[in-house]
């Protein structure tokens, strides 16, 4: 069976088309455009959707050439009908919906961060996994329980994605600024004391990011050292206590914040104490890509019909636990 | 020694204190966080989980007793409760024991303690009577902020670990509250519980 996958829901436009054949899944081609917003600011979803509406097509048609398939050869469209950001949401919807409709395919929406979770175990074989969702959009610990993925521990206030790019922006970084951070950080190891917020197996960021702020102009690399250091930290304790308390014996880390090493190494250290196998996403498919979008509609494809054009909904707010998961 | 548990920041160990059973707690040194910190939480939670520990036998509370405390390697040792965590009950139990869990966890508020770690690992069911253990993230608060901090943790507790029976014992939860604190200072503090669920990612806008 081959799926097309868009998604569109925030910087990224992508277009993936995978195989499925039983639970094995292959990806064939995986193609991304992704909008950079001038340094210090963070995407304007207006400018970020006009971006995706110019690059729909290339997109699209290099995913097409790179799969080396015909669009008649397609057997389900999905794309990533939420939560993100509702011009950017509409781009991947209405091009979604017109091959759809002109051509016959079943067409399924699919949430995003689902998305993540089925893309990571499909990459990297983790069977029963405590789940860390850490990206622009989320901070989430989640299990598996009764048809729904259910939350152990979450951020009360920003994800970790947004405090790395929002303190990052106002040095100057542009979004994402994750990578900038990281290699900033790793030139020093000055710990500058900054609020350290767990309660119980949530989080808080706003007033580490606050402070974080107001440490800059001392030193810039202390500052990045600092925060990282007591952010990872925070997470890696409300993960622990997950761990602790779920008693699995996997941990799977995806989205883009996945793709930081120092925290990687943490969790790699959390998961050594609890004998728990650790598993997080391959970089490449860490960020927003059409393959999570197009994966997660084809195991849908196996429990559902697509569903009618009146119903190809987008929306800005919609949480993963409130889907049922019936594959 | 025998160890009992490894938590997630503390070795609970079986140990002996003047020749009966005790609990030794030791939040070990954790080689993935910076030192700084490390020794700052540590050491923190050491001193917070001690003294209140104590504190809520004053108004009531059964918890573990403490039998010696040492700062710098930040271990307790403390009063053995050879229950079983509620966590760890059948169903129908749990919806039971709900209600005294409310009761417990209204009277704490009401004398200005929050637990901040409330899960149903945390209370122990022993010769009929419930203890409740783990004050390391407890703090001595009457803002009503920090209560709702208290009761959605133990909602989002139900709401995951425990989903099948989640709108039963959190209703009796809120019951048992409810009986300590009065019919107005809960809703206070429910209301708040929705506002912070309602800052949540992606909280469903109503």
């Amino acid at each position: 069976m081959l799926g097309l996958g868009v998604e569109s829901t925030a910087h990224t436009f992508s277009c993936a088309i995978l195989e499925k054949k039983g639970k094995q899944g292959k990806i064939l081609s995986d193609v991304r455009k992704i909008y950079r917003p001038p340094e210090g600011e963070g995407i304007h979803p207006r400018e970020a959707s006009r971006h995706h509406i110019e690059n729909s097509s290339i997109v699209l048609s290099e995913c097409l050439v790179n799969a080396g398939i015909k669009i008649e050869d397609i057997d389900i469209v999905s794309y990533a009908a939420g939560p993100g950001l509702g011009p950017c949401l509409r781009v991947g919807a209405v091009v979604a919906r017109s091959l759809a409709s002109y051509y016959k395919i079943p067409i399924y929406p699919v949430n995003h961060a689902i998305g993540h979770i089925e893309l990571g175990k499909l990459l990297t074989g983790a069977q029963n996994p405590l789940v860390l969702l850490v990206s622009g959009g989320h901070t989430m610990i989640l299990a598996f329980l009764n048809k729904q993925w259910r939350v152990f521990g979450e951020t009360l206030d920003i994800t970790l994605g947004q405090l790395l790019d929002q303190f990052g922006r106002s040095i100057g970084f542009a979004s994402p600024c994750g990578k900038n951070i990281e290699e900033l950080a790793s030139t020093t190891t000055n710990y500058v004391s900054l609020p350290y917020s767990v309660k119980g197996n949530d989080v808080s960021f706003s007033g580490l990011l606050s402070a974080s702020k107001s440490i800059i102009s001392k030193s810039r690399s202390d500052a990045c050292y600092s925060l990282q250091e007591t952010a990872f930290a925070m997470i890696s304790e409300t993960v622990e206590r997950a761990l602790s308390f779920t008693r699995k014996k996997e941990l799977m880390v995806v989205g883009g914040v996945a793709a930081n090493k120092r925290l990687s190494q943490m969790l790699q250290d959390v998961c050594k104490r609890h004998n728990a196998k650790f598993f997080v996403v391959p970089l490449k498919y860490a960020g927003d890509c059409g393959s999570q979008i197009c994966w997660t509609g084809l195991l849908e494809s196996q429990v559902k019909k697509g569903v009618s054009l009146e119903n190809t909904f987008v929306t800005q707010s919609w949480r993963l636990d409130s889907v049922v998961v019936n594959y | 020694m025998k160890l009992l548990k490894k938590g997630a920041e503390a070795d609970i160990y079986l140990t002996k204190w003047n020749n009966s059973n005790a609990i030794l707690k030791i939040r070990k040194s954790k080689e993935y966080r910076n030192s700084v910190l490390d020794s700052k939480i540590r050491k923190q939670r050491t001193i917070r989980e001690s003294q209140i520990l104590s504190e809520v036998k004053s108004f009531g509370i059964s918890s573990p007793l403490v039998y010696y405390v040492n700062l710098k390697k930040s271990e307790i040792i403390m009063q053995e409760i050879p229950g079983i965590p509620v966590h760890d009950l059948t169903e129908s139990k749990i919806v039971k024991k709900s209600m005294e869990i409310g009761k417990l966890v209204g009277i704490m508020h009401q004398n200005g303690i929050m637990h901040g770690d409330l899960t149903t690992s945390n209370f122990i069911l022993y010769k009929n009577k419930i203890y409740v253990i783990d004050f390391g993230l407890s703090q001595k608060t009457n803002k009503p902020e920090d209560h709702a901090v208290d009761l959605r943790l133990i909602k989002e507790i139900l709401n995951s670990a425990h989903a099948k029976i989640m709108e039963s014992s959190w209703n009796n939860f809120l019951l048992g509250y409810k009986s300590i604190v009065g019919n107005s200072q809960l809703s206070k503090i429910t209301n708040l519980v929705s506002s912070i669920e309602s800052r949540g990612r992606y909280a469903a806008v109503i």
